[in-house]
């Protein structure tokens, strides 16, 4: 069977025993738009330098089988050092085994998604589905289709999570190539605030695909530290739709960091429906090898009043593609509008590839926005001045290069994570 | 200390340094003066071993290494030093890890063990404290949003820290003002010593005045064209450069 045959096959065998809800028939209205659709390809202008052609040429299995036991799986390294609140997923299936909970507050309700489902279903109703639009996205309409199981996060008025949530996705293709579609739904209510770590890991010499969605919403006042850390190594590729839908007065932290993974294509969306919002994006991405990295945003300012902050830095090595293409749309009613949106990178090879598209759509006119990108190698200058003091050239590029990354590495506030995006630059450079 | 004998040097093809000799003994201070064009700092570059120039002839013996084949860390770990005219701002790198890092690639490279960091910060302490250095420089980022005195002044702690044997001054005094420029000298003053050379490069005699040279060299066209003491410096303070460029050119 095709990668397509088996998509089509596991829907039919998803609706022979589905009940008629409105859930299966979202997934229904889902799978129909997948089909028109199809699976993005480079005709289209926003996938013109990511081509998923290769995938569809894979034999995937969907089923979340893994022979990986709770010892491998932490020794693949799910971030143990991170003191926090974790719920690990294998080949899209929750591992309970692995599972940690270290918070007393018994409001805030933190489960799979499947299980949310049919224990909160008033709140799961209130918002699954209802902040992406599937209708123009064959890949969010696939996961909405044929999604596997994810994490729910319910942080009620007033709360707060004390630790981070940590959500761990591994990969398991030590057997067989995997097709996952993980679906995480976070809810932040009023006055509440959390901070959740996405953790994506890899084992296993297969092939594999992961196609995430996941829908954030944070009511007014609330804030959210959000982070997401591709580690998955090894034959994979990953697509990942992040839309965050904000209401007013509420401040968003959100940090995209890509070190490991064959193929990359991250979706961001922020979209700020009420007044002095606070969104922050950062991101750093350090692609070697051959590895292709992709970073799609878009920063919906459809409220006065509004601040939002963007900076990706890439490190590119030997025959490694890197991706940015940012978007930041100020509606007609977005006075007083504050946006900024940066792109820096460093290419270390002639080899090495950067298509960065820095976009503004203004339609307010009263409004601050600036953007721009650079594209450079290391400077000579610098690199001179830290020599003449004794200073190898080896140490001289880790410094600079340590440097470069730092200002992305401030925007993270859990010291645990800034030390792993350190040994991880180490270990790439 | 470090001997120069018919150095000559381009850029692009073009040629700056004409044969440049010179000898500096453990202790003495050199000063080097001249117009602007004149090649000073191609001098202090192509010592320092910047890539963007080429060596075209002659030799430099450095403490009986030849200088032109070590790279630039080597020479500084030789014990060679540059304060830059223009001194690099670099974000993200801090001060005192900048410093840690130098020192110990100097040990390493001198078969010395790593210096402990307890060890290192009473070290960098005692020297603030001797070079009379604010605190906050060190905590920030190297050289980033420092003024131009500050910058200066940066540089002749960074001295102080790595011990040189032998130091070349940039046009130091270029953009200070008569504070700055007095600040930066005296420390430069409490580094001189009976081992310690210095090649002091200045376009203006005023540094001279508070950095008091055993030798003053002029450069022209990319030679050393005429030399004396402290005093020559003087009469360049008063009759400029064109009698100079005269008496080379009636020569020529």
């Amino acid at each position: 069977m095709t990668f397509l045959e088996q998509i089509k096959s596991d829907f039919n065998l998803y609706t022979a025993q589905a009940s008629d809800d409105n859930f299966a028939r979202l997934r229904k209205n889902a799978f129909a738009a997948y089909e028109q659709l199809g699976i993005p390809t480079t005709q289209l202008e926003e996938w013109k330098y990511s081509n998923l052609r290769s995938v569809q040429q894979g034999n995937f299995t969907t089923s979340c089988v893994s022979k990986l036991d709770a010892n491998a799986l932490i020794k693949a390294g799910i971030l143990n050092k991170i003191v926090a609140n974790k719920l690990v997923f294998v080949n899209g299936c929750l591992f309970p085994e692995l599972s940690v909970w270290l918070e007393t507050d018994e409001r805030i309700k933190v489960c799979s998604l499947a299980q949310a489902r049919k224990e909160h279903s008033a709140i799961f109703d209130a918002h699954f589905g209802k902040y992406i639009d599937f209708s123009k996205e064959g890949l969010l309409a696939l996961n909405t289709a044929l999604m596997s199981d994810g994490a729910f996060v319910f942080v009620p008025e007033g709360a707060s999570l004390t630790h981070p949530l940590m959500i761990t996705n591994i990969t398991d293709a030590n057997e067989h190539s995997v097709f996952q579609q993980p679906r995480n739904l976070i809810i932040i209510e009023k006055n509440a605030s959390a901070t959740i770590i996405e953790n994506y890991m890899a084992v296993g010499s297969f092939a594999s695909f992961t196609n995430v969605v996941n829908e954030i919403f944070v009511a007014e006042n609330a804030s959210l530290e959000h982070y997401k850390v591709q580690r998955a190594a090894g034959d994979t590729f990953h697509t990942n739709y992040t839309q965050l839908h904000q209401l007013a007065n509420t401040n968003i932290n959100q940090v995209t960091l890509t070190l490991d993974g064959q193929w990359v294509r991250n979706n961001l969306h922020f979209y700020m429906n009420g007044e002095n919002c606070n969104s922050l994006l950062y991101g750093l991405y350090i692609p070697d090898g051959k590895q292709f990295v992709d970073n799609h945003s878009r920063v919906d300012h459809a409220m006065p009043h509004c601040f939002s902050d963007e900076k990706y830095k890439g490190i590119l090595k030997d025959d490694a593609v890197a991706v940015f293409n940012g978007k930041i749309v100020v509606h007609e009613d977005a006075q007083k509008t504050n946006a900024y949106q940066r792109n820096q990178n460093i290419l270390l090879s002639n080899t090495a590839t950067i298509n960065t598209k820095p976009q503004l759509e203004i339609f307010a006119d009263d409004v601050k926005c600036t953007h721009g990108a650079t594209i450079g190698q290391l400077d000579e200058e610098p690199m001179f001045y830290l020599r003449s003091r004794g200073i190898s050239e080896q140490e001289a590029r880790r410094l600079l290069l340590n440097a470069f990354a730092d200002d992305i590495a401030e925007k993270i506030k859990i010291p645990e994570l800034v030390a792993i995006l350190e040994s991880e630059i180490e270990r790439k450079l | 200390m470090i001997s120069i004998k018919n150095l000559q040097a381009s850029i692009e093809g073009k040629a700056i340094l004409n044969g440049i000799n010179l000898d500096i003994k453990p202790g003495e201070v050199h000063a080097i003066m001249g117009p602007n064009g004149a090649g000073k700092s191609t001098l202090s570059s192509v010592l320092a071993g910047r890539a963007d120039y080429e060596v075209t002839g002659g030799e430099v013996d450095f403490l009986g290494k030849d200088l032109l084949e070590l790279s630039p860390e080597d020479r500084a770990r030789e014990g060679l030093f540059l304060a830059f005219q223009y001194p690099v701002e670099i974000p993200g790198v801090s001060s005192t890890n900048f410093l840690k890092t130098a020192i110990n690639e100097k040990r390493k490279y001198l078969g010395q063990e790593p210096m402990e960091a307890t060890d290192f910060l009473k070290f960098m302490r005692s020297k603030m404290e001797e070079m009379e250095m604010d605190k906050s420089l060190t905590s920030r980022s190297l050289n980033e949003g420092f003024s131009g005195g500050e910058k200066k002044r940066n540089e002749v702690f960074q001295m102080a820290m790595l011990e040189p044997k032998f130091c070349i001054m940039d046009e130091t005094d270029s953009g200070l003002d008569i504070d700055a420029l007095r600040l930066v000298s005296a420390g430069v003053n409490k580094l001189r010593n009976s081992e310690r050379s210095f090649l002091v490069i200045t376009h203006y005699q005023r540094l001279l005045d508070y950095i008091v040279p055993d030798f003053v060299h002029v450069l022209y066209k990319g030679r050393i064209v005429k030399s004396g003491d402290a005093s020559l410096a003087k009469e360049l303070e008063v009759k400029g450069y064109d009698w100079i460029k005269q008496e080379v050119e009636a020569a020529v």
